[in-house]
């Protein structure tokens, strides 16, 4: 690697430097509404002197060994600074792991190619035989980041990361009301965009009959089987966010609520977090340089594990776990989760479905969020009865306690699912992740 | 035979200093200063943007955006033109002085409420926006605030958080900081019972925008508002007036021109009066693409052509306070709360998790979680309410009373 810093006596500094790739290009109803890439590079420099940090970021790079200077003379030097607890835990690696390179890597497709491929899904996939579509989108982006982390320890490591997104939007007016649904794909090279039709087309029929035949839900309490994205979603909102270390450290309440060896779920689940897997939440190496690995949160039901960053897990004394995560060189980082997902069981879906006499199944979903309630905000969701999958009906919401939901799944499916389509917001940060699970069942969810 | 080019810059300059604090402490101080430029060379009925983070010179810049014309991005209208500049920066505050105001107003919480953990944000964030072509247009806002974000969690909870309050001020006053800890905070421990008639009071901007979605010129004409058919019928409570407020006196970093450089006369656009929808919102392109008038006002964008949006909404105020309002009744103050969105009908639901009870004077205390049902043309109709004339809680803000119902 190329930089060579003078870093600040008797402090520790990092220096994490991005450089940014974007791609986008959006067409509604025939019209192309955008149409254009940037290039972006920028630097966060940071100082510890083991009270305060001093952060200052910078898009010109040649200001990175000033800023440093600069906010060493804002600190307070500290000889003893490399015994502070949370820099002595810092690891130094050094390593480069470039992942996309030639045609892999999406800044050398060019913008003929992503044109072709936005017009052969508008070709395909758009019908306009179907009278009730008053509006389609198609919208093809992507995103590459060569991020590169300097410590005053030694530290010095370079990876990639990139991701290329598709999405197809429908909206079906029927007498005044518009409902708009469609398909949304995350891949991490162009070529894996290709070949998407048939899933496209399913979604935009699934979400015209829903448009023409859904009937409002009866509020209430129900059993339910939900698809795999939906797992996803239910285990990153109702247990992911509780796996965050940061929001416990001095919590007395939060870490007797949380204690290791807990049984905090049924025996069938079991969840973990891996950063070092190439999809969408990659991480080989979190924003402190500590490398990635898989953490088990939970296993056959009783909690084993936290996601860490050098300060949390040095105080709650366990291992560091690589989720140190900023969304970019404009934040510092904070506990994250990476890729994170249900493992498969053993149950067979149409077994789950044939045995709820009067519940719901839920088959896709937007949004959600977790604290002691979650909430998800369904898409697709279909009356059962008697053990088959009937009409459609609309749900606002689905709720549940985290303390009681993990209890009531009695049924992990076989076929898991790990999906890319995933950001994550937390403390004013919107970070990457993928999410996964395979399809379960759940004794009571409230439905409204 | 090509026309002449004309060259335009959008510059947008941001300074911030932020304290951090977790678990009550100070953690960390942020120095960040941002440029972005958005040049854009017009030619033939075309544009060609570039779009640049960072510092760039000037014929560099003009010289990546002419290359740019080989996307051919439509834009055939008349160029704006025009000399304007606001500044409302009041008392820009040195990082010293954002310093020792953060910890005096974190020693305040930790003194007086030792039975919860904050986490709080404090930013002074400084704004130079400034928009100029080779016609003589040069339009500029420059603006400052001190925002504050608080995150507050009670020790015997086993929530991960119980509840927030934000509010910014362009010259920080310590003492409202005070006031809105104390609501918050006062009676936050005792536990009260769910009123029979449920009034939300909070500030009203998403529900505004939800409104203004709906008056999009675009998806009017498209057929896909729920308003469309609508313009000119009475559909909203009479009390309800809905404008796209650009002055002087309302803005708040935002501009007074708009994506296409327009300014509107008195910088005003009434949307909805006294309940009926007046017109739907159309910037240059909208408007010549449907037929439509072109009103304004057009977002900004640095990366591409502009379009219908960018609104800075306001709801006309009642002549009444908050008190005076709500006339004896109870009010609900959500802290945590999730909502379903709104859904093709303009249903909604709400999850809401904490809440505090006022009583027109002060909070009284803390509800049990409950959950509840809303339509955007009942909030705005039948379940109207008003927008006070005063701003007695609610981030120091002006805020709107609406009823909801329990599901």
């Amino acid at each position: 690697m190329d930089y060579n810093f003078k870093f600040p006596k008797d402090l520790y500094a990092d220096v994490r430097i991005e450089e940014w790739y974007q791609i986008w290009l959006n067409q509604e109803n025939g019209e192309v509404k955008s149409d254009g890439d940037l290039s972006e590079v920028g630097a966060i420099v940071r100082v510890f002197d083991g009270n305060l940090w001093y952060t200052a970021t910078t898009n010109s790079l040649d200001e990175i060994q000033g800023q440093l200077d600069d906010l060493a003379k804002m600190a307070t030097p500290n000889p003893d600074i490399l015994e502070n607890e949370i820099v002595k835990s810092y690891e130094v690696h050094r390593d480069v792991r470039m992942n996309y390179d030639g045609e892999n890597d999406l800044r050398k497709v060019t913008r003929a190619y992503w044109k072709g491929m936005q017009d052969a899904y508008i070709e395909k996939c758009v019908d306009p035989e179907i009278k009730e579509c008053n509006f389609w989108s198609c919208g093809i982006s992507g995103n590459h980041r060569v991020k590169h982390f300097y410590s005053s320890k030694g530290a010095a490591i370079a990876y990639d990361d990139q991701c290329c997104n598709l999405s197809m939007f429908y909206g079906y007016t029927i007498n005044g009301v518009t409902n708009y649904g469609g398909a949304y794909f995350v891949k991490m090279t162009a070529p894996e965009l290709l070949g998407l039709e048939q899933e496209i087309i399913e979604k935009r029929d699934a979400y015209l009959d829903y448009a023409k035949n859904a009937v409002d839900v009866t509020p209430g309490d129900y059993e339910c089987v939900l698809a795999p994205i939906v797992t996803a979603m239910f285990t990153h909102e109702s247990f992911g966010h509780k796996s965050e270390a940061d929001f416990m450290l001095n919590d007395k309440t939060l870490r007797d609520e949380w204690v290791l060896g807990k049984k905090v779920g049924s025996e069938k689940i079991s969840i973990c977090d891996a950063g070092d897997m190439l999809n969408h939440g990659y991480v080989p190496y979190d924003d402190e340089g500590t490398i990635a690995g898989k953490t088990y949160l939970m296993k056959d039901g009783i909690l084993t594990g936290r996601l860490h960053d050098a300060k949390s897990a040095g105080i709650l004394g366990e291992k560091k776990t690589g989720n140190s995560r900023a969304q970019s060189y404009h934040y510092q980082p904070i506990v994250r989760m990476t890729n994170t997902y249900m493992e498969a069981g053993t149950d067979k879906f149409e077994d789950m479905i044939a045995g709820i006499q009067d519940g719901i199944y839920v088959k896709d979903v937007s949004n959600g969020t977790g604290n002691s309630t979650f909430v998800m905000n369904p898409t697709l969701c279909y009356r059962i009865r008697d053990g088959k999958i009937c009409e459609p009906v609309r749900v606002h919401m689905i709720t549940g306690s985290v303390f009681q939901t993990l209890f009531d799944v009695d049924a992990v499916g076989t076929d898991f699912e790990l999906f890319d389509s995933y950001t994550c917001g937390k403390g004013g940060q919107s970070v990457n992740v993928s999410a996964g699970g395979p399809s379960i069942r759940v004794k009571k969810l409230a439905f409204s | 035979m090509s026309t002449e080019m004309v060259r335009a810059k959008d510059v947008s300059i941001r300074k911030t200093s932020s304290l951090d604090f977790k678990e009550s402490k100070l953690v960390s101080f942020s120095k960040e200063s941002s440029l972005e430029s958005s040049f854009r060379v017009y030619q033939d009925g075309k544009v060609g943007i570039y779009y640049h983070i960072g510092p760039m010179d000037d014929e560099e810049g003009y010289a990546k955006a002419a290359a740019n014309l080989v996307r051919e991005r439509p834009y055939p209208f008349t160029l704006e033109t025009g000399k304007r500049a606001r500044d409302k920066r009041e008392k820009v505050m040195t990082d010293e002085e954002l310093r020792a105001t953060a910890v005096s107003c974190m020693k305040y919480l930790t003194d007086n409420y030792p039975k919860f953990r904050f986490e709080m944000k404090i930013h002074g964030t400084e704004q130079d926006r400034r928009t100029i072509n080779d016609l003589g247009m040069d339009y500029r806002h420059q603006d400052y605030s001190v925002d504050v974000g608080l995150i507050f969690k009670h020790a015997d909870s086993k929530n991960i958080n119980d509840g927030y309050f934000q509010f910014s001020l362009r010259t920080f006053d310590e003492t409202i900081f005070r006031r809105m800890a104390d609501l918050y905070l006062a009676n936050y421990e005792k536990e009260v019972e769910i009123p029979e008639e449920l009034i939300i009071d909070t500030q009203y901007y998403g529900l505004a925008g939800r409104v203004g979605n709906y008056l999009n010129g675009e998806e009017l004409a498209r057929g896909t508002s729920l308003l469309t058919g609508k313009i000119g019928e009475k559909v909203f409570s009479e009390d309800f007036t809905l404008e796209h407020d650009a002055s002087d006196g309302e803005s708040w970093f935002s501009t007074f021109w708009d994506g296409d450089g327009c300014v509107l006369e008195n910088d005003k656009l009434v949307l909805v009066e006294n309940g009926v929808p007046k017109i739907g919102f159309a910037d240059k392109k909208t408007a010549e693409q449907y037929g439509i008038p072109h009103t304004g006002p057009a977002y900004h964008n640095f990366t591409d052509i502009p379009g219908p949006g960018g609104l800075n909404l306001r709801i006309k105020r009642s002549d009444k306070t908050i008190k005076e309002l709500l006339n004896g009744r109870y009010a609900i103050i959500p802290l945590d709360s999730t909502s379903s969105g709104f859904n093709e009908k303009g249903d909604t639901t709400m999850v809401i998790s904490k809440s505090l009870l006022y009583d027109g004077d002060g909070v009284v205390g803390r509800l049990p979680e409950f959950k509840v049902s809303a339509n955007i043309f009942d909030i705005f109709g039948k379940d109207f309410i008003g927008v006070g004339s005063d701003n007695p809680i609610t981030y120091n803000d002006k805020q709107i009373l609406y009823r909801v119902h329990r599901t």
